[in-house]
C-alpha cells in the first residue's frame, strides 16, 4: 500500500509510539520515525456510531485537516507541517510540537503573558478569517506554546475555506464560549486581549463577524 | 426528621406537581402535559392549560404523597428559562400556596434541575450532562461554583427537530417515539448535512434535508434511521468533546429525548471508551416534571437560598450559567 495514491503505508500499530492524547475523534501518538520525532495523529473506529457515518467523518476529516494545515501555514499561521498521510487507515504524520496547550499554560502564567498570548491567538484567528478560513473548533486546547514563546495553531479537522460572516461569527461564539467555561476566572480580559489582536488584523472587517457572534450565542437558547 | 418539599414545574407545555423529601425520597410526581391536535404550542394557551390543571395536579400530587397542605415546609418553583406565560402562571401559584402556607419559596433553575434530579437518581456526583429535549439540547457540566454550558444547539432543539419532521409527515406530538419505531425498520442510510461546530450543534439543516428526502420518495424508515443516526451522531460527537476536554468520569443523558434506545446505546459507547460511567435519566425523572424542582428547592434551601415574594419575578431568558451553584462544592 506504500505507493497507492491513498498515500504512505503508516499503520498505527506496527509504530513505536507513546500516546499523547485520546481526543474526542482521535489519539495522538509521539513517534520516532526517520529519526526524528513527529506527532502521528489517528482516528479510530468509533463502534457505536453508523458506519457509513464513521468512516465518511474520519476520511473527511483527515483529508481536510491536511489541506488545512498546509494551506494555513501559507497565510503565517504557524500549524505543524504534514509529512504523510494515509488517507485508508485515517493518519498523519506531522511535525511534533515541543511544548504546552494554551489551556495549561493560561492557568499557571502571569497576567501579563496571557494577555500577549490571547492577543496572539486573536491576530492569528484574524489572519485566517482575513482570507477566509475558519479553524472550526478554536479552544484554547487547540494553541500550542512552544519552547521559544510561539503559538501554533493545531487540529484543523473541522476547518473550512470559502468562510462566510455567519461562519466566523461562529468561530468567535466557540471562542468566547471556550474562555467562558474553562478560563471563566479570567475571561474578560482573556476575551478583550483576543480581540485586541484580531481587530489589529481585521480592521473594519471585525465588526460584521463580532456582532454576528453576539446574535448566534442568543441564538437556539429556549429562551 | 426529614424535610417535605412540593415542587411546581411550568416553564413549557407540562405542568407538574411533585414532593420530595430532604432525604431525597421522590413520594409523588403528578404532570400532565398539553398535546394540541395540531400545530404547536402556542404559550397563551399552554398558561390556560396550567392554570385549568395546575390545582387539581397539585391535589393529587399531596394525596398521592399522603401528605396534607399543612405538612409542606417548602414551596419551589420553576422561575426560568421558559416561555413566559406559563412560567408566571406557575410561580403565581407557588407564591400564593408560599404565603398561605407560610413557608419558604425558593425559584430553581430549570435546565439545573433536570441535572439534580439526575444526579439524585444516579449517584453521580459531577457529571457532563447531555440535556436534550423539546426545548433545549445542551452539554452542561459543573466548573467554577456553576453549571457551564460547554455546547448547545445554534439554531433548534434535537427534540424539536423531531418533532417538526414527524408532524411533516403525520405522525402526532411527540414524534420521537414513533420516529424510533420507524428508525427501526429502516435498511438503508442516507447522507445528511452533519454539522457539528467545536461543541456545538445545528439541527436546521438536516431537518431541511430530511424534508426533502420524504418529498423524493425515500421510504420513510430509511429516513428515520438516516436522521437518528445523524442527529445522534452529532450528540455523541459535542459530548465525547466535552468528556474528553473537562476530562470528568460521569456522563449523564437526561431529558424528554433521553427515552431513545438508540441515542442511549451511542453514548454508552462514547462513555465506555473514555472511561465513564453512564447512566439515562429513568423516563418519569427525565421530562419536565415537579419532582426535579422539589428535589433542587431543597438543595438551595439547606445551602441557605430563600426567595422573598418580592423579588420571585420570573426568569424567562435565565441561562444554566447565571446561577451560583451554592450547594455543591466549588471546584
Amino acid at each position: 500500500m506504500a505507493h497507492r495514491r491513498t498515500g504512505h503505508n503508516l499503520e498505527a500499530q506496527t509504530l513505536k509510539k507513546q500516546l499523547l492524547t485520546l481526543g474526542a475523534e482521535s489519539a495522538i501518538y509521539k513517534v520516532e520515525y526517520w529519526g526524528r520525532t513527529l506527532a502521528l495523529k489517528w482516528r479510530p473506529i468509533k463502534p457505536y456510531l453508523h458506519n457509513e457515518i464513521d468512516k465518511l467523518l474520519r476520511t473527511s476529516r483527515t483529508s481536510r485537516e491536511c489541506k488545512m494545515l498546509t494551506f494555513v501555514r501559507t497565510l503565517g499561521v504557524p500549524t505543524p507541517a504534514v509529512y504523510s498521510v494515509d488517507i485508508s487507515n485515517h493518519l498523519i504524520l506531522m511535525d511534533f510540537i515541543e511544548g504546552q496547550q494554551f489551556k495549561q499554560l493560561a492557568s499557571v502564567s502571569s497576567k501579563k503573558r496571557i494577555t500577549t498570548l490571547c492577543r496572539e491567538f486573536g491576530k492569528l484567528l484574524g489572519t485566517m478569517h482575513m482570507s477566509d478560513v475558519v479553524h472550526g473548533d478554536p479552544t484554547t486546547s487547540n494553541a500550542v506554546v512552544d519552547t521559544q514563546s510561539k503559538m501554533w495553531l493545531v487540529d484543523f479537522g473541522l476547518a473550512e475555506k470559502n468562510a462566510t460572516i455567519e461562519m466566523k461569527g461562529v468561530d468567535m461564539h466557540l471562542l468566547r464560549r471556550a474562555y467562558e467555561t474553562t478560563h471563566w476566572d479570567l475571561q474578560e480580559t482573556m476575551l478583550e486581549s483576543t480581540m485586541d489582536g484580531y481587530i489589529d488584523i481585521s480592521g473594519d472587517n471585525a465588526e460584521p463577524v463580532l456582532t454576528r457572534a453576539n446574535k448566534i450565542r442568543e441564538r437556539g437558547r429556549y429562551h | 426528621m426529614s424535610l417535605l418539599c412540593l415542587g411546581l414545574e411550568g416553564t413549557a407545555h407540562s405542568f407538574g406537581a411533585g414532593v420530595v423529601s430532604s432525604k431525597g425520597e421522590v413520594l409523588s410526581n403528578i404532570w400532565h402535559m398539553l398535546s394540541p391536535a395540531e400545530g404547536g404550542i402556542h404559550p397563551r394557551e399552554a398558561s390556560r392549560h396550567h392554570s385549568d390543571m395546575g390545582p387539581g395536579i397539585i391535589r393529587r400530587s399531596l394525596e398521592e404523597a399522603g401528605i396534607s397542605h399543612n405538612e409542606i415546609q417548602l414551596v419551589s418553583f420553576s422561575r426560568g428559562p421558559g416561555l413566559g406565560p406559563c412560567l408566571r402562571t406557575t410561580a403565581t401559584m407557588a407564591r400564593t400556596l408560599a404565603q398561605k402556607l407560610s413557608v419558604p419559596l425558593i425559584g430553581v433553575n430549570h435546565c439545573v434541575a433536570h441535572i439534580e434530579i439526575g444526579c439524585l437518581e444516579s449517584g453521580f456526583e459531577d457529571p457532563v450532562t447531555i440535556y436534550a429535549s423539546g426545548g433545549n439540547t445542551q452539554v452542561i457540566a459543573f466548573a467554577g461554583g456553576r453549571f457551564r454550558t460547554f455546547g448547545e444547539t445554534l439554531d433548534i432543539a434535537l427534540g424539536n427537530m423531531l418533532d417538526v419532521f414527524g408532524r411533516t409527515i403525520g405522525m402526532s406530538f411527540p414524534a420521537g417515539p414513533s420516529i424510533e419505531r420507524k428508525a427501526a425498520e429502516g435498511v438503508e442510510y442516507h447522507q445528511l448535512p452533519y454539522s457539528v461546530k467545536g461543541m456545538d450543534l445545528s439541527y436546521s439543516g438536516m431537518l431541511t434535508a430530511a424534508k426533502k428526502l420524504h418529498l423524493e420518495g425515500v421510504p420513510i424508515a430509511d429516513i428515520c434511521l438516516s436522521i437518528q443516526e445523524t442527529a445522534f451522531g452529532m450528540l455523541a460527537e459535542v459530548a465525547e468533546r466535552a468528556v474528553a476536554h473537562t476530562k470528568k468520569n460521569e456522563l449523564l443523558l437526561t431529558g424528554g429525548v433521553a427515552r431513545n434506545n438508540r441515542l442511549t446505546e451511542i453514548l454508552e459507547g462514547v462513555a465506555e471508551r473514555h472511561g465513564a460511567s453512564f447512566h439515562r435519566v429513568s423516563p418519569p425523572l427525565a421530562g419536565d416534571q415537579g419532582a426535579m424542582i422539589a428535589w433542587t428547592g431543597i438543595l438551595q434551601h439547606q445551602a441557605g437560598d430563600e426567595l422573598p415574594i418580592s423579588d420571585s419575578h420570573v426568569m424567562p431568558k435565565w441561562r444554566t450559567d447565571e446561577q451560583d451553584i451554592i450547594w455543591r462544592r466549588k471546584l
